[in-house]
């Protein structure tokens, strides 16, 4: 949104087009209260519905199968691409965690072992504290540690590998992606909403059509999660690229610098560090998916999870999702660590070995461990004899957890189906389509005018017309009792972070792990302790979404300048008043931008929560990819997309107003 | 300058306009040079530089001075086509630069000229050696070549030793060293520098200035050097050119601003900065006077402040000599009277 939209925005609240809020909130009031009797306006004629699905699948079968692009069939083209990615990958596979079996042509077969257990486990501590510190080393051991005692090894290594590749293939399209869009303005524009689709497509709606052209297994997971993660790093690139100094690009065109030359050489190495933390979003992402994808096949840690959850063996999901999150922090840590390196420069001029050291050491570590390996079996293979069955054990703590307090817990979780899910639900699904069209239409209005009004009533009325209504409303039902909860909670708990130290050391860590998990790991405290259904999935999403209410209101509190506090203090009010009065009301646009990234983060978990049970459209997201229904499973995915990013639009929207009648800076500039 | 022959001229300025945004040249064709900033504003367009006429001669320091946003960056910009003119002509070393190729641009950036930023712009994943090695590095010079040449310069401009360490390890002042180590190294002939010493603390700022006066002494650049600071344009000026909402409003040597101001915007300048600072001898010294005591004789181009005490304590006229010792007039103190009240 421009200067000008901002003041613009700012009047349709002011009283202008008063009429036309008069009757927009009638029409809503009307459509929402009148129609007892069913109408057309209270239920989506089916008549009038199209189904889209069955030729859109029709249409990716037929891409997948017969459509040729010029001289080649498209299938080869996807094939082609499938077989680049899966290079790389069946060689980090058999290196690190399967090895590689070689089969003779008399018959017999010989195995190249992995790499031993002991090797990986050093390069890896040798690298943490090489760019970190001893802490982060003692973490990253025992990580390893953690994956050869509880005997999932070769799991976490295939987990590894996938995230590997697919943070190499994301980073380096992306960078391209990233650079394209800084040097063309008309490029970026026209790629936002590519990335906003790409980005709020739920997961499973691209593991359809990944399983139809690249089959079931790796492959299609790694292409899933490379395109997920592609978006976050394009957009980090060219914003960093943006903000490097002018007076730095200023002096490559002085120094007479190629195209090339100022890319390479000046662009991309000044703008590092943000690139860095790029990618350290990219793994994180990536680990995220790849877990999930283990849907289609792909194994590793999350096929442990999934496996396990899927025949409520808790313990067992337990220990890899324990792994699962370890593995996570251990990888944030490290590359954050990286991008975080400053460089030091030598007293004396290096010699090739102090230049080399780390490749040196890492090297050392490789041969040593792996030499010894061969004298002493158990440190390259950790021997079964010692592993420790964690998760029979953790089987039965559970199974005694929930005898003893399946009263409580399942009376909890009565109390809120029965006065807050229930009641909401059937709210929301019996409202009239016309009065929630009318709605939006009339907010969107409210909020930035007619251009947005048209986002919101063309999005919904495309979900009515698709004919997932209903399912959308049962979508929209969650995601909105977990957002007003999740906000809710995230607003005490940043209020009280921002007034008291203590707790806001303890909310930051807690909101640092939290965010560090991978959202298929939320799924498993909430099964174990409640089963299956809307309840465990709300309750997942409100963790998993409640980070970034905390984590803007705390930012948004102390943004607030001091001198209007003084101001605040001089005139004499309370701390109370001070933060009703002022601290809240000027925090409200930084705020606002939680809610969005809350609402955000409500919708990407709300797609996991298929598995657990939820009916809304994930779940025909999550039925395509058993049924391989690509055409079902893209739309219902976009219908989520869509209203995704209507909800975006409009808090942004929102957003932008508060601030312009704060008098603060809009906090969605740039966006 | 000496008035004997004229001066070769590197650059030149005729008529240069630089207004941002769409329809520029059209606005200025229509509106004419004297139209009002609001005029342009009106259309949406910002005047960056308006009806600029200046020139450097060879070997002359050259100072554009003005508050900020005056369109000091934005002139300079123009000079290297950083930013493209919208209007006017632009000479640079014989060179219509306003209709170079890209690939004469490039050439003529690479070999001769060069520019020193107020933020330093250093590269932050390499060291002084690879920064100021930078320049040669993109024109394909090989290592030991360029290496031995940024040497050089690190040497010259005193950070002997430091040529391992990281920008983010130095102070503002040796970053600013680096700066100019690396803006040297392909040997320009013509040197912008914007507000290159802006950014530092006052001290460090006069060393500096002396510094760079020490470095011009050696080399003998033709330069332009931007500045909002008065006193530092006096202290290092052959020529100040003085800018406001665009304009050049008046320019000429130092003594010309200070004795002359051409309206309030200079006298402003002028006023807070003692005369005797700016001032030469010659522009006070009497004629030629035959009784003048010559023992210790005055030079024409001092400063008078550097000169008063001198001169306060003489009770008699005093003989004031030119760079060769030639008797070219003579000063008593009541010639100072003017000057230091
Ligand atoms: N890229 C640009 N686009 C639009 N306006 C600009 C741009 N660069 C500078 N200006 C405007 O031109 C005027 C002169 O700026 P500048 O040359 O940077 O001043 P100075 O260097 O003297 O502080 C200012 O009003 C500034 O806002
Ligand atoms: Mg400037």
């Amino acid at each position: 949104m421009g200067e000008n939209g901002q003041i613009t925005s700012g009047m349709y609240f002011s009283g202008r087009n008063l009429i036309m809020t008069a009757i927009g909130i009638v029409i809503v009031l009307f459509c929402t209260l009148a129609p007892s009797a069913e109408s057309v306006f209270t239920k989506f004629p089916k008549a009038w519905t199209i189904d889209l699905a069955t030729p859109l699948g029709d249409f990716l079968k037929f891409l997948a199968r017969k459509a040729e692009i010029g001289p080649f069939k498209f299938s080869q083209i996807t094939r082609g691409f499938g077989a680049l990615i899966s290079q790389p990958y069946e060689g980090l596979k058999g290196v690190v965690a399967t090895g590689f079996t070689l089969y003779h042509e008399e018959g017999g077969k010989s195995v190249i072992p992995p790499m031993a257990w002991t090797a990986v486990t050093a390069v890896f501590t040798i690298v943490a504290h090489h760019f970190g510190d001893r802490k982060l080393a003692i973490g990253t051991f025992a990580t390893f540690m953690f994956f050869v005692v509880f005997g999932i090894w070769e799991n976490a290594m295939l987990t590894l590998t996938l995230v590997t590749v697919s943070v190499l293939f994301a980073t380096f399209i992306g960078l391209l992606l990233g650079l394209w869009g800084y040097k063309s303005q008309r490029i970026n524009r026209a790629l936002q909403p590519v990335y906003d689709i790409m980005q709020t497509l739920p997961l499973f709606s691209y593991l359809v059509p990944m399983i139809l052209f690249f089959g079931f297994g790796p492959i299609a997971s790694l292409i899933a999660t490379i395109v997920f993660a592609l978006p976050p790093m394009a957009r980090v690139t060219t914003q960093s690229l943006q903000e490097v100094h002018t007076s730095v690009k200023e002096f490559g065109v002085m120094s007479g610098c190629s195209n090339r030359q100022m890319n390479w050489q000046v662009l991309i190495p000044a703008a590092r560090k943000s690139l860095l933390l790029g990618v350290n979003q990219v793994i994180m992402l990536a680990l995220s998916v790849v877990v999930i994808s283990s849907l289609i096949g792909a194994g590793g840690l999350g096929g442990d999870v999934l496996k396990a959850l899927k025949s409520l063996r808790i313990g067992d999901a337990v220990v890899a999702g324990v792994a699962v999150t370890l593995m996570a922090i251990v990888l944030d840590r490290i590359s954050y660590a990286i991008a975080m390196r400053r460089p030091i420069h030598w007293d004396i001029a290096p010699t090739w070995m102090q230049r080399n050291w780390l490749l040196v050491k890492v090297l050392l570590a490789l041969v040593g461990f792996t030499g010894l390996s061969f004298l002493v079996p158990a440190l390259q293979l950790w021997p079964d004899a010692w592993v420790v069955q964690a998760g029979k054990s953790a089987n039965q703590m559970i199974s005694w957890i929930s005898n003893n307090f399946h009263e409580q817990l399942s009376g909890f979780r009565d109390l809120f189906i029965i006065y807050l899910l229930k009641p909401v639900k059937l709210f929301l699904t019996g409202l009239p389509w016309i009065g929630v069209i009318a709605f939006f239409g009339t907010l969107g209005y409210l909020l930035d005018g007619w251009k947005l009004a048209l986002l919101g009533i063309v999005i919904f009325l495309l979900i009515a017309v698709g004919g997932y209504w209903t399912k959308a409303m049962i979508s929209l039902y969650l995601v909105v009792v977990s957002v007003v909860f999740a906000t809710f909670i995230g607003l005490l708990l940043g209020i009280l972070g921002a007034v008291n130290k203590p707790a806001r050391v303890f909310l930051i860590a807690a909101v640092d792990t939290l965010q560090t998990m991978p959202m298929f790991v939320y799924l498993i405290p909430v099964v174990m302790l409640f089963s299956i259904g809307d309840f465990p999935a709300f309750v997942a999403i409100v963790l998993y979404a409640v980070t970034p209410a905390i984590r803007y209101t705390i930012s948004a509190l102390d943004r607030v300048k001091p001198s209007l506090i003084e101001g605040g203090l001089m005139s004499g009010c309370s701390g109370w008043q001070l933060m009703t009065q002022i601290k809240l009301p000027l925090g409200l646009p930084t705020m606002l931008m939680g809610l969005n990234q809350v609402i955000m983060l409500a919708f990407g978990m709300l797609v996991i929560t298929a598995l657990v049970g939820t009916r809304g459209l994930e779940e025909i997201t999550l039925v395509a990819i058993a049924r391989v229904q690509a055409g079902d499973g893209l739309l219902a995915g976009l219908a989520i997309a869509g209203m995704a990013i209507v909800f975006d639009r409009y808090v942004r929207a929102a957003s932008a107003i508060a601030a312009y009648r704060m008098g603060v800076p809009n906090p969605n500039k740039g966006v | 300058m000496s008035s004997s022959a004229t001066p070769e001229t590197v650059l030149n300025c005729i008529d240069l306009w630089k207004v941002f945004g769409e329809g520029g040249a059209k606005a200025i064709a229509e509106l004419g040079p004297d139209a009002p900033e609001g005029a342009f504003k009106e259309r949406g367009l910002i005047v960056g530089a308006r009806n600029v006429n200046v020139h450097v001669n060879r070997g002359e320091i050259f100072v554009v001075m003005g508050l900020s946003g005056s369109g000091k960056s934005t002139l300079v910009r123009c000079m290297t086509r950083l930013h493209e003119p919208t209007a006017g002509q632009l000479i640079v070393l014989g060179q219509d630069v306003t209709n170079l190729s890209r690939k004469e641009l490039v050439d003529i950036r690479r070999n001769r000229l060069s520019m020193v930023f107020q933020d330093f712009a250093l590269l932050p994943h390499l060291t002084v050696m690879g920064n100021v090695a930078f320049p040669l590095k993109v024109q394909g010079v090989d290592r030991k070549t360029r290496e031995v040449k940024a040497k050089e310069m690190i040497d010259l401009v005193g950070l002997t030793g430091r040529e391992n360490y990281f920008p983010d390890e130095l102070s503002g002042g040796q970053q600013q060293r680096v700066g100019i180590a690396r803006s040297l190294t392909t040997q320009p002939e013509v040197w912008f520098l914007d507000e290159p010493f802006s950014a530092l603390d006052p001290l460090i700022r006069h060393d500096m200035q002396l510094e760079f006066l020490r470095i011009q002494k050696m080399l003998n650049k033709s330069i332009v050097f931007i500045t909002h600071d008065f006193e530092e344009a006096v202290r290092l000026a052959d020529r100040i050119a003085i800018m406001k909402n665009g304009s050049v409003i008046q320019q000429g040597p130092p003594e010309e601003l200070v004795l002359n101001p051409a309206d309030d915007y200079v006298k402003e300048f002028t006023k807070s900065i003692p005369k005797q600072k700016v001032l030469r001898v010659s522009a006070i010294m009497g004629p030629v006077d035959k009784g003048a005591l010559s023992d210790v004789p005055i030079k024409a181009s001092e400063t008078v402040d550097t000169v008063v005490a001198q001169v306060l304590m003489s009770d008699g006229v005093l003989a004031v000599t030119d760079d060769d010792n030639t008797v070219v007039g003579s000063i008593h103190r009541r010639d100072l009277v003017p000057v230091i009240t």
